[in-house]
């Protein structure tokens, strides 16, 4: 096998010539040393090592366009970036040894912290142990695991799969209200009926409906200020996976004012990706005046975000140092507003925590849900309740 | 594209000759190996020192049966120890026997400036192999910026101009591998020539089975622990943490003191043998007995 001989000439498409070559470019764009000359060696590579195997393609462009240990660890995540669609991820080395680690990885919060059904809050009742939970124990351990112990690169990325096929699940929602669709499955007689008008009464052209389907709208306000420092990390992951999936989603941060992280959420590198939020987030893990910021979200965003059928997830602790009856005010406005207000407490499914801050007691009124947002289980049982009222 | 359907296998079916030889490559070593003799690259290996980066040469000539031949460079490091070198001692010997030929002086000159007093060094004799040798030029950031620039040179045309001689062309390109332990910054340029590896410290995994295969005599048991208390060490805070062939030395070392089990017993003949594993004043004084029963009490 290590034999000198060139393989055979595997021509390329134009296509796929540009889009491999493109790749050294996008390294360069990253900061990497690879210059315009690594494209010849890139295809060159690709043709010898072949492109149908991504494991075999990823390994070879590493060893080609790297030069230095800081490009070597960040590699993989560029590729993915670039040849992969956002969020479809596999990891670089599918060798025994990494499998084992990743399932120690997966399974080690489990087993440090017992499968805990998330402490019920106050507004949410006992129903909560029927919540949507997957039945694999290593997915299981992860759900229920608090953000605060999900700091590996694994279990992050186990995460963004979770909410990836929480978000699939969103996309199949439909209304019960039908509507004229071409290749729909049940019969739209009115249409029909009329249609047969002009053939005498005989129903010559069928016409069919189907049942609608809408996007739901999510905004997400999430608090970043220094007391939510620990959570605010995965909920924006979590809003990037979100954000990657939906197209109806909109996502803002505060702390002592209120940003717009859209833009920077959906950029498809990663890396850059952070550093666009890093620029944002100036003030990130500062104080927090949710009053105002959710005032402000009203002023400048509401009116063209929130619609009737919006469902609104503030994420917050809820300690605040604003005015109480700003908050109260804001947040009636925009529970106006919208279709459902749901408030996710990362504290709330910790013994001994009752919503008895100031800001909390403020906000409870004009609160549809509030839900324990400190593990992937609570979100997933606090989504599809949101989404399902949006009916 | 059948070539490439079964590339995979064939970076697999490296890593087991590698492991053959009692080498455990990752399988983006694996690749990269491959790939460097498709291209025609040299390999820039990076990493701590002490995880196996000169051993990837030695494999690799096993796994092909081809020479080794390596270049140690070393601060001055010049082209003359690297290259090639007259046989100056010789060549006067020649030239006070010629004293006496009725050869014009053109003649006597080309026969003392011949490849006989020629004294080949290792890049010279790389390229002059009949068969491709494997070339390890160790430690390549020790030598200075004016080498490297030569060695840029002979990478890329792999040939060598000899003033006297005239230039010699390469018979067969040799697979050169180069180390690096970072104490000084590489060029770009020759970054740019060479294919690149980072290697780690290896994960849990790849330490025992490195442990299984170099020291079988270790048994299951104590390879497991040895590697256990060795990566606990590593996640200390030392100034030189210890790499596979620290590991490989102290299991030896416990292996020769007799110590078949590391646990908190044994804790003071331990202490003994950690000289295989913590290399530095500073790094040895944090280890007090309570510290090595601790570590062997967890493995």
């Amino acid at each position: 096998m290590l034999t000198r001989t060139a393989t055979g000439a595997d021509e390329l498409g134009p296509l796929l010539r540009a889009r491999l070559a493109g790749f050294a470019g996008f390294l360069r764009a990253n900061g990497f040393g690879a210059g315009g000359a690594d494209a010849l060696g890139l295809l060159e590579a690709s043709r010898h090592m072949g492109i149908l195997d991504p494991q075999v393609l990823r390994l070879s462009l590493k060893a080609l366009l790297c030069g230095r240990g800081d490009e070597w660890r960040r590699f993989d995540g560029l590729f993915d970036a670039y040849f992969l669609p956002p969020n479809k991820r596999i990891f670089a080395d599918a060798g025994a040894g990494a499998a084992a680690t990743r399932d120690e990885a997966g399974g080690a919060p489990g087993g440090a912290r017992p499968q805990t059904a998330p402490a019920t809050g106050s507004a949410v009742a006992g129903d909560l142990a029927g919540s949507a939970r997957h039945g694999a124990s290593r997915e299981e351990s992860l759900a229920s695991a608090d953000f605060r112990e999900l700091n590996q690169a694994q279990h992050a990325y186990e995460m963004e799969k979770l909410m990836r096929r929480f978000a699939k699940r969103l996309k199949r929602l439909r209304l019960r209200r039908e509507a004229a669709y071409h290749h729909g499955r049940r019969l739209d007689l009115q249409s029909t009926i009329r249609h047969s008008v002009r053939c005498g009464g005989t129903p010559i052209r069928l016409a069919w409906k189907e049942r609608r389907r809408v996007r739901p709208r999510l905004v997400l306000l999430v608090d970043v200020s220094r007391s939510m420092s620990q959570y605010s990390f995965f909920y924006m992951r979590l809003a990037r996976a979100l954000c990657a999936q939906l197209q109806d989603v909109y996502c803002f941060i505060f702390h002592t004012r209120v940003t717009d992280v859209g833009a920077a959420l959906g950029d498809p590198d990663p890396w850059r990706a952070q550093q666009r939020l890093h620029l944002l987030a100036i003030g990130w893990a500062g104080g927090t005046r949710i009053g105002e910021c959710l005032r402000d979200f009203n002023r400048d965003h509401g009116f063209r975000l929130l619609h009737s059928r919006t469902g609104v997830i503030v994420v917050s602790d809820g300690y605040d140092t604003g005015e109480p009856a700003l908050l109260a005010q804001s947040l009636a406005a925009l529970r106006r507003r919208s279709r459902r207000l749901v408030w996710l407490n990362p504290l709330l499914h910790q013994p001994g925590y009752a919503p008895e801050s100031r800001g909390m007691l403020a906000a409870m009124p004009h609160i549809d849900l509030l839900a324990p947002g400190g593990d992937l289980a609570s979100i997933e049982y606090a989504l599809p309740r949101i989404l399902e009222s949006l009916r | 594209m059948s070539t490439a359907a079964q590339r995979m296998p064939e970076i697999v079916d490296l890593q087991r000759r590698l492991e053959a030889v009692g080498y455990v490559a990752e399988s983006s070593l694996a690749a990269a190996l491959l790939l460097m003799v498709k291209l025609d690259r040299p390999l820039l290996v990076e990493g701590d020192a002490g995880v196996g980066k000169t051993e990837i040469a030695k494999s690799l000539a096993a796994v092909r049966g081809a020479r080794l031949i390596r270049l140690q460079c070393y601060e001055g490091l010049d082209v003359h120890a690297a290259m090639y070198e007259w046989n100056y001692q010789r060549q006067l010997l020649a030239i006070k026997l010629l004293e006496h030929d009725e050869r014009p002086t053109a003649v006597k000159e080309q026969d003392i400036f011949s490849e006989r007093y020629l004294l080949k060094r290792p890049l010279l004799e790389a390229i002059s192999c009949a068969e491709p040798p494997v070339l390890l030029i160790d430690e390549v950031d020790r030598a200075d910026e004016a080498f490297e620039a030569y060695l840029l040179e002979l990478l890329s045309d792999f040939q060598i101009s000899i003033p006297e001689l005239g230039t010699v062309r390469a018979v067969t390109k040799p697979l050169v591998v180069i180390t690096s332990n970072g104490t000084r910054e590489l060029s770009d340029a020759l970054r740019r020539r060479c294919l690149y590896q980072y290697i780690d410290y290896p994960s849990f995994e790849k330490e025992l089975a490195i442990v299984e295969i170099r020291a079988p005599q270790a048994g299951a048991q104590l390879a497991r622990q040895v590697v256990d208390f060795v990566q606990s060490v590593r996640r200390m805070d030392l100034q030189k943490r210890p790499g596979i062939a620290e590991t490989l030395d102290w299991t030896a070392a416990l292996l020769r003191m007799g110590i078949s089990a590391v646990d908190d017993a044994a804790a003071e003949r331990i202490l003994e043998t950690l000289s295989a594993l913590i290399k530095t004043r500073d790094d040895r004084a944090g280890f007090t007995r309570e510290v090595v029963a601790r570590i062997a009490a967890a493995c």
